[in-house]
């Protein structure tokens, strides 16, 4: 996803969360949080809060986005 | 399978039972009949249902999140562009065949609801295949 990055895997290594735990933690299934973490996927405002909320971080620490003009 | 999501599975299994049933089907079949036509939905039904509940038995987390319902809206999407287009190709040939033909149309009016059914059947059977394709691809590629 060109534009957005996020910074998943380094908070729950940190905390030494599975993709699982995070998955059941914010009401998604695994593969969606693999496919978020890879830039494959951008998650809903919803879901972006829930992670947030989870890490107890700002949104900005886990969500990066870069707006590139044409 | 084992790094599959519970909606990724159900639609190769979906996927399976389509090719399975339908590829003999489109190339193996000459005489058609609406006992046939009939007998390949009841086919797909009762395959869907076998397949989708050994599936269903061996998953264990079966939840839908908005990634699986916004892969479904695309899959869904590709599947009616596909149908639409079907259709006007399909009444375009028709249009032409008919023109071809100084405006008699070749079938006979007896066989003409069998071939519409025909017609209508592969058409719906070949959005339904893009529009699991779409799906699997989404969830493979992401979006």
């Amino acid at each position: 996803m060109p534009g957005l990055r996020n910074t998943l895997r380094e908070l729950r290594a940190q905390r030494s969360m599975t993709q699982q735990e995070l998955a059941d933690a914010i009401g998604v299934t695994r593969q969606t949080v693999i496919a978020i973490e890879l830039d494959k996927y951008s998650p809903s405002l919803e879901t972006a809060f829930r992670i947030a909320q989870v890490f107890g971080v700002p949104l900005e620490q886990v969500f990066q986005y870069e707006w590139k003009r044409k | 399978m084992g790094n599959l999501s519970y909606q990724e599975r159900t639609l190769w299994g979906s996927l399976v039972v389509e090719l399975v049933v339908y590829l003999p089907y489109f190339f193996f079949h000459h005489q058609n009949s609406v006992a046939k036509v009939a007998g390949m939905i009841f086919a797909i039904i009762v395959l869907q249902i076998i397949l989708q509940s050994i599936i269903a038995a061996v998953t264990r987390h079966r939840i839908t999140d908005e990634r699986d319902k916004l892969i479904q809206l695309k899959g869904y999407r590709a599947g009616y562009i596909t149908l639409v287009t079907l259709m006007v190709v399909g009444l375009g040939m028709l249009w032409m065949h008919t023109h071809a033909n100084a405006g008699e149309f070749q079938i006979h009016h007896l066989n003409m609801g069998l071939h519409f059914l025909s017609v209508f059947f592969g058409m719906a059977v070949i959005s339904d295949i893009v529009k699991t394709l779409a799906q699997i691809v989404a969830y493979r590629r992401g979006f």
